[in-house]
């Protein structure tokens, strides 16, 4: 049961695992992310890519438009789920006495969403201004390759006039007490082979 | 010039500040980061989870309350310091 004193940005964490942005059919309505960002006070706008699919782009200007930007990307969608293996039901956001928040999305990565959110807030509400403008991409359908996500988003002008300095995107949990930093990643060949002509 | 550098300055500055420990790695599989990098912008791939198991895509994936929180923290700093990096030369 959510106890009346949760911490606000814990609470808002199990709203949006509740959300069932899961493939095949994620539920892309979106209408949560824009509510949190209109309360937060980011400007927040949609990019239609031809997929049909839409980015979702929040914006805190800074004071030195010309910079490059900081990027902060996140995927909305997550993977299927076997519910029949779960302890508690993948979509319900359980929270344990020992403070373990189950459901798919917990690491992968609607928490980085909010964390990000939830620093925005944080330092929004302690006035805070920075030189460089601040933009939270989110994005549709990582987890089936991005072919109809970033993989298009990153050709589009809407992608560019971001200008782009440093994007910070998703990492992998660390069992000990080091955090792993991802700087390139396992690119298989396949991926970058293109065959033309004959 | 390699513009990395800077933000990586930017970015590990303010986690040696709070005493977390980084392991700088090649993520194991592709992400939507490949195609950020492709085009040629520089991109960190970090999710402030540590003490936690590796349970992306498994079943009982969970994260604990307070490792969720501290994140929270973990990137009011890091994104103050990377928002704050000064001009470099070729933007002026
Ligand atoms: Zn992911």
């Amino acid at each position: 049961t959510m106890s009346s004193s949760e911490n606000p940005s814990t609470s808002l964490f199990r709203e949006y695992l509740r959300i069932r942005t899961v493939h095949p059919d994620p539920d892309y309505g979106n209408q949560f992310l824009v509510r949190v960002a209109k309360d937060i006070g980011l400007e927040s706008r949609k990019v239609k890519l031809s997929s049909g699919r839409d980015i979702l782009v929040m914006t805190w200007q800074g004071t030195d438009p010309k910079l490059k930007s900081v990027i902060l990307n996140s995927h909305i969608d997550v993977v299927p789920v076997y519910e029949d293996l779960w302890t508690h039901p993948p979509f319900a956001a359980h929270k344990d006495e020992a403070g373990n928040i189950y459901a798919r999305g917990t690491q992968d990565m609607k928490c980085v969403t909010i964390q990000y959110l939830e620093a925005l807030r944080q330092l929004k509400s302690d006035g805070s201004h920075f030189p460089r403008t601040i933009h939270l991409t989110l994005v549709p359908d990582e987890e089936t390759g991005g072919h109809t996500g970033m993989e298009l988003f990153v050709d589009y002008p809407e992608f560019k006039d971001l200008n782009p300095g440093i994007t910070l995107d998703e990492g992998l949990a660390s069992p000990t007490e080091e955090f792993s930093v991802f700087y390139g990643e396992k690119c298989p060949w396949w991926i970058t082979v293109h065959c033309r002509g004959d | 010039i390699d513009e990395s550098y800077p933000w990586w300055k930017a970015f590990s500055k303010p986690c040696n500040e709070l005493g977390l420990k980084l392991k700088p790695e090649i993520f194991p599989a592709g992400t939507d980061s490949r195609y950020i990098r492709q085009a040629g912008y520089p991109a960190l791939g970090f999710s402030p989870m540590n003490h936690t198991p590796i349970l992306l895509h498994d079943h009982n994936e969970y994260l604990n309350e307070d490792v969720f929180l501290r994140g929270i923290h973990i990137y009011n700093k890091i994104i103050s310091s990377l928002a704050s990096v000064p001009a470099f030369d070729e933007e002026l």
